[in-house]
């Protein structure tokens, strides 16, 4: 193996990889910003344009919108006729191959019913099953009673585990000895560990029960079972003849287990990695354990510093990276950060807020920054801030746009009133609405009709569960200021549900949401009608129940006493089921200014002009979620099973994960960072944490610089 | 708004676009997503739907290699589909060529967009024979001039003779192509269409056509006939009466999507607990 070591301006570096034989293997590393993606993208381009059948290239990466830059060349590659380069991630290609070669290896996998069909469990199906599972076990052993957080959160904990087991390649018997043996401290927590155990097997064995697949379960029947089948493999060999594996240094150990034996076997291979990357830690990403893959090429390509960032920036980068490396070190002075880095401290959160819209404006209107060259950015993006934010910027005529890649759909007003419905339309629920929910759907569903005037329809016509009709509204200034036209409207809406309920009902929750949509809702007058977000919105609840019913049908072999539609509706309300919606069908509007979570916005990978770091006195920005059942390092692969995993440890993560970050960040910045500081929170608390305690010693120090000259 | 210059085209974005251009604004260049029932009849309609994607799966999974006595197993809880199984078996593959290639998609260009495809069987002979297989579940076979004027005979013939150089060893001559459905709830019934290079050339005269007026559209009009509303989602909002009836609808497989990446554990973003 060579390694070649390149310094060459970013424009030249893609022509070192296109420059490299067809059937070469490359190991292409370097920093956000270096040109990484780029030489991807051209050796993507080289190989079509010499020839090579696109079904034989593979894109290999570790969460789907890492994808994005390369399915974008493809669509917009002109000429081109053949076959369709195909993008994966682990995920994905366990799904397909696992759901193909299903019948060859479920007998051997423990199945309780071999020949009959799988059921993989989406996102929020998985929470559902888990709690059904073992929910009666938790209750009567009063497992984790000691743990003072919500029983969802726990459940998904134990996913978690279940998840790393599978993804670093040990027996989910071996969660509670791991945790115990690293994390143990008293009886009481060893407890909480084996009762973790407990209920993973449990979970594992109904899945097998039942034929249900959990994430875990798939992934670890692709490593063991599928992978083995000769079938199997030689599909895979067909489509990974040649592979192009981007940010493999986010992706986890069973990945690069994958990519270990396909390699061998790939006419060529670009793997590329992002030198101080790694953020993915707590969905198992392994950075040190990519490495490995190096050995599998032929030669070695390092692409240098980033050619993203200004002077100012790639300042403020070397010293926030070095306090944090070596707090003890000088802090280098090679040029100056003072002009990349604006900051103002507030009392309170909200002057915070006013002040960062106000840069906005500044930098749009005054200097002719794009809105999409700005993001804001907070380790955690409360519904209050993000609100705030927007609207204040609305305010100015800025536009922008808020990135969660996911959102409970209770969250959404239309399908709030869309369960709100469904519950009046199934009196033999016995789950009626509160008239508040009623008063917020008619709001939603009747066009032209206020909050006022809807809370008082609901006031006075909704009694026993049932709306009453509008003529049974006595005061006759109270119809007037309700108006005789939205008057007719409601009695449509209420004669529809009346029908519907004489009728019968129908047990089919999903049915009655795209009737009440397309018969009433949607209809001119009504709140739905033309209105793209509402019905966007109403599909993926319809998804969402439709997916739940098909999984709780299928039970019904099992377990035949399952009301699907009235669990649907209790299951949205408490959180369990569509709490995880990728809203992937909003067409965001590019250009505006992006508010997200900063490790969103890393995993987008596109660089901006300025940057807002917002709640720097948090100790979110370094510190790990509080989390009492799992552990991202207990549970990696390079963890020593004897080990014992201590407050220094913690300490040195929190400094580490920080550094990262702040490489990270500043590598996607080309020309500054403002800094937003409250002393009080938005919860009105003050936070100290190391984000802070970093940027106050860059500024003591630039000031007794200062002061020096 | 205008399409976007990276859309690609597909015999149901173009035959959408036949029967109604609001219907292609709404669903391809607005990407609106309407959940209103295309049938009254909507879990029947689904129930077969289902039915239909189980059967392709079958088929794809037997191409790639697992026995059929297997996967025979696997259909005691549906008699309808087991029929379907056999007729399959007895009818579907026996008379195709060797190399065969299920569930395959193809692309091209065509006016400066591109035009894909997605075939349920590929069987080829190099030299020989390339045949395009597509099953059909549905019960009623329709008109042979009505199968013959479908945008997917047009596009599938079209998009492997322009695209499947790869899978042949060398461009495929029209003459060596043939559009196969077989319906597999009707007996196994075929209806096939030979293709040629006159053929080749007035569908693509037809399809460039299509695909201008569909991309450089000033307005998208309702269609004026309102028949072919009974089956479309959007019906509501256009004001154009209820749901057809499941009698008068003719089944069609799922339309070719490029493929998207399922959403998984790794796509969930770390969250406050």
């Amino acid at each position: 193996m060579s390694a070649l070591d390149s310094e060459r301006p970013a424009a030249l570096r893609p022509q070192q990889i296109t420059a490299a034989a067809l059937d070469e293997k490359i190991w292409l590393e370097g920093g956000a910003g270096s040109g990484k993606t780029s030489a991807g993208l051209a050796r993507l381009r080289q190989l079509l344009a010499a020839g090579v059948a696109a079904d034989s290239i593979a894109l290999f990466v570790p969460q789907r919108s890492l994808a994005e830059p390369y399915l974008q060349a493809l669509r917009a590659e002109s000429g081109y006729s053949g076959g369709i380069v195909r993008a994966y991630t682990l995920g994905s290609l366990a799904r397909q191959t696992v759901e193909t070669f299903w019948f060859l290896i479920a007998e051997g996998a423990g199945f309780a019913q071999p020949q009959a069909l799988p059921n993989f469990l989406s996102l929020e199906l998985v929470q559902y099953f888990m709690t059904r599972a073992i929910e009666p076990l938790v209750l009567e052993r009063e497992y984790f009673h000691s743990v003072r957080i919500e029983r969802a959160r726990l459940y998904s904990q134990i996913l978690d585990n279940m998840n790393k087991a599978a993804l670093v390649g040990f027996p989910i018997s071996e969660i509670g000895s791991r945790l115990k043996a690293a994390l143990g401290g008293g009886i009481e927590q060893a407890h909480i560990f084996d009762d973790a155990q407990t209920c993973a097997l449990e979970f594992r064995r109904y899945c097998l029960a039942h034929n249900l697949l959990d994430f875990s379960l798939y992934v670890q029947l692709f490593r063991e079972r599928a992978l083995m089948l000769p079938a199997a493999r030689a599909r895979l060999s067909r489509r990974f003849r040649h592979v192009i594996v981007d940010n493999v240094e986010e992706d986890n150990p069973a990945s690069h287990a994958f990519l270990e034996q396909l390699l061998p076997g790939c006419q060529s291979a670009l793997i590329i990695y992002d030198s101080d990357a790694g953020f993915r830690r707590f969905l198992g990403a392994d950075p040190e354990n990519a490495r490995r893959l190096r050995q599998y090429c032929d030669r070695a390509l390092h692409f240098g510093t980033s050619q993203v960032m200004s002077a100012g920036v790639s300042a403020l980068s070397a010293q926030l990276s070095q306090h944090l490396s070596e707090a003890d070190a000088p802090l280098e002075r090679e040029s100056d950060a003072a002009p990349a880095l604006h900051w103002e401290a507030h009392r309170f959160h909200p002057q915070m807020v006013d002040w960062v819209a106000r840069q906005i404006a500044e930098l749009i209107e005054e200097r002719g920054i794009k809105p999409r060259d700005i993001v804001v950015l907070a380790p955690f993006l409360s519904d209050v801030l993000r609100f705030s934010l927007r609207e204040r910027l609305a305010k100015r005529g800025i536009r922008a746009r808020s990135h969660r890649p996911s959102r409970a759909l209770r969250e959404e007003p239309a399908a709030r009133a869309l369960l709100t419905l469904a519950r009046l339309a199934h009196p033999r629920w016995e789950y009626a609405p509160a008239a508040f929910d009623v008063a917020l759907a008619l709001m939603a569903g009747i066009a032209g009709l206020d909050f006022l005037r809807a809370k008082l329809l609901a006031d006075t016509l909704y009694q026993r569960g049932r709306l009453l009709p509008f003529h049974q509204l006595r005061s006759a200034a109270a119809q007037d200021r309700i108006t005789f036209a939205i008057g007719e409207r409601y009695d449509q809406l209420r004669a529809w549900l009346d029908a519907y309920i004489e009728a019968g009902g129908s047990d089919a929750i999903d049915i009655f949401f795209r009737r009440i949509f397309g018969e009433v809702l949607s209809r001119a007058g009504f709140g739905f009608y033309g209105d793209a977000a509402a019905g966007n919105t109403a599909m993926n609840l319809v998804d969402s129940a439709r997916g739940f019913r098909w999984s709780l049908e299928f039970m019904r072999r099992y377990d035949d006493s399952l009301d699907l539609a009235a669990d649907y509706a209790r299951m949205v309300d408490r959180g369990v089921i569509a709490n995880f919606y990728l809203r992937d069908w909003v067409a965001e509007d590019e250009d505006s200014v992006l508010i997200a979570p900063a490790y969103t916005f890393l995993l987008g990978n596109r660089p901006v002009d300025y940057q807002f770091w917002l709640d720097i006195g948090s100790e979110a920005w370094s510190r790990r979620l509080y989390q009492p059942l799992t552990h991202p390092h207990v549970l990696s692969r390079g963890w020593q099973p004897q080990a014992v995993w201590t407050d220094a440890d913690e300490a040195a993560l929190n400094r580490q994960t920080l550094r990262r970050l702040f490489l990270a960040l500043t590598r996607r910045c080309r020309r500054g960072v403002y800094l937003g500081y409250s002393e009080l929170s938005e919860s009105g608390y003050e936070g100290r944490g190391l984000l802070l305690e970093c940027i106050q010693a860059l500024l003591r120090a630039a000031a007794r610089e200062s002061a020096d000259v | 708004m205008p399409l976007d210059a990276d859309f690609a085209f597909s015999q149901g974005s173009l035959s959408d676009y036949a029967d109604c251009a609001r219907r292609f604004e709404l669903r391809y260049i607005q990407r609106l997503r309407y959940p209103a029932l295309e049938v009254a009849q909507a879990l029947e309609y689904e129930r077969r739907t289902r039915q239909g994607a189980r059967f392709h799966k079958l088929v794809q999974q037997h191409a790639l290699g697992i026995p059929a006595d297997i996967l025979a197993q696997s259909l005691q809880d549906d008699a309808e589909v087991a029929r379907w199984w056999q007729q399959y078996r007895a009818r579907g593959s026996a008379d195709l060529p060797p190399r065969r290639h299920a569930e395959i998609p193809l692309q091209t260009q065509l006016g400066g967009y591109r035009l894909l495809a997605k075939y349920d069987l590929l069987a080829l002979e190099p030299g020989g024979a390339a045949i395009i297989v597509d099953w059909k579940t549905g019960a009623r076979v329709p008109p042979r001039q009505s199968l013959a004027r479908r945008m997917q005979t047009l596009v599938y013939r079209y998009v492997l003779a322009r695209a499947g150089a790869h899978l042949y060893g060398a461009p495929i001559p029209p003459e060596r192509i043939q559009m196969r459905y077989v319906y597999v709830a009707a007996a196994g019934e075929r209806v096939s269409f030979d293709y040629s290079r006159e053929q080749m050339q007035a569908d693509e005269a037809l399809l460039l056509t299509t695909i201008k007026a569909a991309s450089a559209a000033k307005a998208y009009p309702l269609t004026p006939q309102e028949s072919r509303c009974r089956f479309c989602s959007y019906r509501s909002l256009c004001g154009r009466g209820e749901a057809g009836d499941l009698a008068e609808f003719e089944f069609e497989e799922e339309e070719a999507q490029e493929e998207a990446l399922s959403v998984d554990f790794a796509d969930v973003e770390e969250v406050e607990f």
